[in-house]
């Protein structure tokens, strides 16, 4: 599979291998922590259960379209048509619901089947024409949203949905947000798939050396393919659980959250590069984004505050082992001659 | 070889498009709005001279449109408050060379991959405008409009810089030794090291550079209205690698030349345009356009595949 | 006696525990083509090294004219006028011939103005020099790897080098370009060059060298003239006297073919028609020189490259093997000659490694089990003596020996009928080496068919209970397990053929 070239090892890019990945986690944890505790103290109304709610309720599209992004990255690709895909397959779900009167279920599944087919599309262009992620992913990224402004001609929205679908987005359910089970739900499969199923062993291992993956009879373009077609059907899933908590199908649905999802990936310690990485890692870099923009408004900060501090932190996350590895070789360089 | 049909591929789509704007809609060639077009689409080209050598050298940008706003605000202020327009061309140059060595520092000198590094300077330089503004645009004082000139005459000497820096910086990607260093880390990063070029310096300066011509597009862009919005720019990263794209700027870097990528641009500004006058409704473009890149990288793909399976060139026989 | 051009006196440099060269001494003379030989891992590319300054010696000195060269790295020696054409040439695939030449050897100059007509004429006048025909203006990428080691040695010409080293330069050239080839050395000789030639190609050294050095086990056995020397002495200086130490008894082999090749041809990498057969417990060694085919065969038979024509019958039974993965499913297995690309995967673990390829045969559910895992892995490490014995531990970390042990480990535990070796001790220190060789003789014991491709004669000889002879794509001869090396050898340079 051909990796292109912004997300290749470049001889001008060192990708930090082997034991940084395995300290990134905990680190990032107590960052999570520290957020969670400060916010809580310097925050009124941010601890209570309330506020989780609303969190929880708006971070899980987000959620969902990083654990869809993680296998895709982890493998070696990059998928930047998620969030087009989940506003094309709302207003899919919404013309199958209003305007084809099938029932909400079966409007359901067709916006999983349409999320699926996106995903496919990608798939067979990256894997059996070999041509770049970066590129496909970012025509199709144009071409889902231009899909769906065409079908609503950029005004038309779906709204008027039953109550009983508004609960999925609304709602209760066990005692949380009814989206949480179904989220921690896709989660769990995630997280299995990743790192306890073969299928997981072998999208790393693609992911380090898609040559040395082939040699060894791993089924590179078909396991590469099954990251894509999973991410489309997640962004399908996505777009229904958005379209729910809004209570309203748009054109411009999930606009820049194929970048956050990027976000949440690589600040959990997945390598842009492919073959390190955890899911956990994804959702702990999820969790990161999400309660630092609950909790600067809770602070009295502006929204724009949590951008700022989103992007630092991905060059932080980015920066630091470079820095270390590069202070470890100038002690080294300045030990050496005197030994 | 492959270059030299790329671009005659492009020029013949937009020759197409063109003639049949031409046949259709003959009014899309009034010179006005052709001119007004030309002068909208202008800021882009120069961007994108500077994105297709970025992309060139195997790296990417995409905190362009951000870096833009940024420039765009601080040149309307400026403006705004009545320094000489030679001081705002010298001070949005130098804001955009700053923000772009932000980006080349981080990508040279730590060694950082290009496209998180400019995903995390997209967002924050975002989100740190839009905080400063608050969605607040800039008013221009009328007199900076046009830089002063007429309307027309303003239109055609943002057309002017344009297409000046297109050539300048396409002579000077053709016929300067440094324009063909760019090519050759793109290319072959090693075997450019053996020959002696500084991979990390000449790619902290293409940054830069981008940098710099995102200044000159934002001032360009400014004098066109009299208010700055601190929302311009979005979509332009988009705009630029798509036009490179399309162009023929391969995204493994070492192809390509900015003609193309000028003639790529066309084409995509010409489909909004086209849309209106053979009465296709205009949300049609986006997704045209997303049609245009895959079929441009699809015909990039297909030489490609014939070198398959393994990794060693086909006359080369080890062992 | 003209004072020599290149003088290197007593160099000795190690690896770690291998020993590369031993107080190597060696001269080159202006005027003159000086042919260095020796087997793969006698240390002719540590001493190209040491003379290119990629590798600094441990010991001994570098002289060029004279003048004592201290620190040497490549970009001085290129200044100096020291030019090393490799095998893998360092060009510009999507910039013209012209511009490649131009970028080696003009100064970095950022600001200079290009001429591309200039540039053409001056690519022209070089490859017009060394006699080929292609336009200046032609894309690196399309050329062959062959027309592209020409456009290197172009480059040599054009930095005016006064000591030129050429490494196997004729290993995938036509007879057409072999020509050109010789031309042009000769004429460098005789502007007063030195050329330095490596190669396994004795005619050629005949032709071409005035002077022959022969290295052994990173020793110099030899410097003669070549007009003294016959083609079978330098054969046996090359090869040495070891062999007896090492041969087992003959053993009977039962004519059960487990893999047989019948036909076999891959036009896109340049094998054609080749028919042999490997039996239960044999071990079929594949001797031939460096662009003979041998790595291409294994691929085809791996199913990485697909065969156009024949037969591969595994077991009696026909297979079709289109993919790596059908191969393993018919219980073929392959360590690659590419050790750190292909054959483990450095960022995982010694664990992760072996289980690779077995993952789908023991975890058909698609279920991970760590202890599962644990459990195949330990026994390959312990079976194998893979140092450290961690299971934990990153390929990275271990030493080549070890690293082709996990190799091997990840294919032993596919339990296959036919193992394919691909030089399976390049690279690797004496102690590993015998111990890889023990492990190779086991696993002929226990029923399996190896097929070991290598370019360690002794090796070969020692292990082998027949010998395929490949050259120029296509088997040439099958000898026999005790077989004279000379006779092997001779079949590979293409002097006898011995009917199959």
């Amino acid at each position: 599979m051909k990796k292109d070239a912004i997300t290749t090892a470049s001889a001008l890019s060192a990708a930090p291998r082997g034991l940084a990945w395995m300290r990134h986690e905990p680190g990032l944890f107590l960052l999570l922590l520290l957020e969670w505790l400060y916010f809580d103290f310097a925050g009124p109304g941010f601890g209570t259960l309330d506020n989780t709610f609303d969190l929880l309720r708006h971070s899980v599209e987000i959620g969902l379209l990083s654990l869809a992004m993680t296998p895709v990255i982890l493998a070696g690709g990059i998928d930047l048509s998620v969030g087009s895909l989940l506003g094309l397959c709302a207003i899919l779900f919404g013309k199958l619901w209003r305007d084809a009167h099938l029932g909400i279920w079966l409007a359901g599944i067709g916006a999983l089947a349409f999320g699926t087919f996106g995903g496919l599309i990608n798939a067979t262009l990256i894997t059996r024409l070999r041509l770049p992620p970066l590129i496909v992913t970012l025509a199709t990224f144009s071409l889902f949203r231009g899909l769906a402004e065409a079908i609503t001609r950029g005004v038309d929205t779906f709204t008027a949905f039953p109550e009983s679908f508004l609960r999925l987005g609304q709602g209760q359910a066990l005692g949380l947000p009814t989206q949480v089970p179904l989220f921690l739900t896709v989660a769990l499969l995630v997280w299995l798939m990743v790192h306890r199923t073969v299928l997981g062993r072998s999208w790393r291992a693609i992911g380090f050396a898609p040559e040395g993956a082939r040699y060894a009879g791993v089924p590179v373009e078909n396991r590469t393919a099954l990251t894509y077609i999973l991410a489309g059907a997640i962004s399908g899933l996505a777009a229904i659980i958005y379209t729910s908590r809004l209570g309203q199908a748009r054109a411009d649905a999930g606009t820049g959250y194929e970048l956050l999802a990027i976000t949440a990936v690589v600040l959990g310690g997945t390598s842009i590069f492919g073959g390190t990485g955890s899911v956990h890692g994804t959702l702990l870099g999820v969790a990161a984004i999400a309660v630092l923009n609950n909790g600067l408004v809770h602070v009295r900060q502006p929204r724009e505050a949590a951008g700022v501090l989103t992007g630092l932190m991905l060059l932080l996350a980015l920066s630091i082992p470079r820095l270390a590895a590069l202070a470890r070789r100038l002690i080294e360089r300045l030990r050496g001659p005197i030994l | 070889m492959r270059t030299v049909s790329r671009e005659g591929s492009v020029a013949a789509a937009l020759a197409v498009v063109l003639l049949g704007l031409a046949g259709f809609a003959p009014s899309f060639y009034q010179p006005m709005p052709l001119l007004s077009l030309a002068a909208r689409e202008a800021p882009a080209l120069v961007v994108t001279c500077g994105m297709a050598l970025i992309i060139v050298s195997r790296q990417i940008d995409i905190s362009v449109g951000s870096q833009f706003a940024v420039c765009s605000v601080c040149t309307g202020l400026l403006l705004a408050a009545h320094y000489p327009p030679a001081l705002v061309l010298v001070a949005c140059l130098l804001v955009g060379a700053l923000l772009g060595g932000l980006n080349g520092a981080l990508v040279a000198g730590l060694q950082l991959p290009s496209i998180v590094v400019t995903l995390a300077t997209m967002v924050s330089l975002r989100e740190a405008l839009r905080w400063q503004r608050q969605g607040q645009f800039v008013n221009l004082p009328p007199t900076v409009q046009w830089f002063g000139l007429s309307q027309t005459h303003g239109q055609i000497l943002i057309v002017s810089v344009a297409v000046l820096i297109l050539t300048v910086l396409a002579w000077a990607a053709k016929y300067l030794a440094a324009g063909r260093y760019v090519y050759a880390i793109g290319s072959n990063l090693e075997a450019a090291r053996l020959a002696g070029v500084p991979p990390r310096a000449l790619t902290f300066a293409v940054f830069v550079l981008l940098g710099a011509l995102n200044g000159i597009a934002a001032l360009l862009n400014s004098v066109q209205s009299l208010q700055v919005d601190p929302k311009s720019g979005t979509g332009l990263e988009l705009k630029a690698i798509a036009a490179a794209v399309v162009g023929g700027i391969a995204i493994n870097g070492g192809r390509g030349n900015l003609w193309g990528a000028a003639l790529g641009l066309g084409l995509l500004a010409c489909i909004s345009p086209a849309l209106v006058f053979v009465h296709l409704e205009p949300y049609w473009e986006r997704a045209i356009q997303g049609l245009i890149i895959l079929l441009a990288v699809m015909a990039d793909g297909l030489p490609v595949r014939r070198r398959r399976l393994g990794d060693r060139p086909r006359a080369q026989v080890q062992s | 006696m003209p004072a020599p051009l290149l003088r290197l006196t007593r160099i000795s440099k190690s690896f770690g525990a291998i020993r590369a060269l031993r107080e190597v001494s060696f001269e080159l003379l202006p005027g003159e083509v000086h042919a260095l030989v020796g087997e793969n891992g006698a240390g002719k590319s540590t001493l190209v090294q040491v003379m290119t300054g990629a590798q600094q010696p441990d010991s001994g000195s570098v002289e060029l004219d004279g003048a004592t060269l201290t620190y040497l790295t490549p970009r001085r020696a290129r200044h100096l006028g020291i030019a090393c054409v490799y095998q893998h040439p360092a060009l510009f695939p999507d910039l013209s011939i012209a511009e490649s030449i131009e970028l080696r050897l003009e100064p970095i100059a950022p600001f200079r103005r290009v001429h591309w007509q200039g540039q053409r004429e001056r690519a022209r006048r070089l490859l017009k020099q060394i006699g080929i025909d292609i336009a200046p203006g032609t894309l690196v990428r399309d050329l062959s790897m062959p027309q592209q080691q020409l456009v290197e040695i172009a480059c040599a010409l054009g930095a005016d080098a006064r000591v030129i080293l050429l490494d196997e330069p004729t290993a995938s050239l036509t007879q057409r370009e072999e020509h050109l080839l010789f031309a042009v050395v000769r004429r460098l000789r005789d502007h007063g060059a030195g050329v330095i030639y490596v190669s396994h190609r004795l005619a050629e050294i005949f032709a071409l060298a005035n002077r022959v050095t022969v290295l052994r086990d990173g020793t110099r056995i030899c410097t003669c003239n070549t007009d003294k020397l016959s083609e079978a002495k330098l054969i046996q200086l090359m090869v040495g006297r070891e062999l007896s130490a090492q041969t087992s008894a003959p053993r009977p082999i039962p004519d059960h073919p487990l893999l047989s090749v019948r036909g076999l041809g891959c036009a896109a990498c340049g094998i054609a028609d080749i028919t042999l057969e490997v039996r239960r417990g044999e071990i079929f060694g594949l001797a031939g020189l460096i662009g003979a085919g041998r790595t291409e065969l294994a691929r085809t038979l791996f199913g990485l490259t697909p065969a156009d024509s024949g037969e591969i019958a595994l077991n009696g039974q026909p297979a079709s093997v289109d993919s790596p993965q059908t191969a393993v499913r018919h219980g073929l297995a392959y360590v690659p000659e590419d050790r750190l690309r292909h054959g483990v995967i450095a960022e995982l673990s010694i664990e992760q490694n072996i289980s690779l390829a077995s993952l789908s045969r023991i975890f058909p559910n698609g279920w991970l089990h760590s202890e599962a895992e644990r459990a195949l892995a330990l026994e390959q490490v312990q079976d194998l003596d893979v140092r450290p014995a961690a299971a934990d531990a990153l390929v990275s970390s271990l030493s080549g020996g070890n690293q082709q042990k996990v190799a091997l480990g990840r294919w032993l535990a596919t339990e296959p009928k036919v193992l394919i070796l691909d030089e399976p001790t390049q690279g690797v220190d004496v102690g590993a080496k015998s111990e890889l060789h023990k492990i190779i003789r086991a696993l002929a014991e226990r029923g399996l068919g190896v097929l070991l491709i290598s370019s360690d004669l002794p090796e070969l000889l020692a292990l082998s209970d027949r010998i395929g002879v490949m050259r120029a794509g296509r088997l040439v001869a099958t000898l026999p397990g005790r077989s004279n090396p000379h006779e092997v050898m001779a079949a590979a340079f293409g002097q006898t053929v011995v009917e199959p």
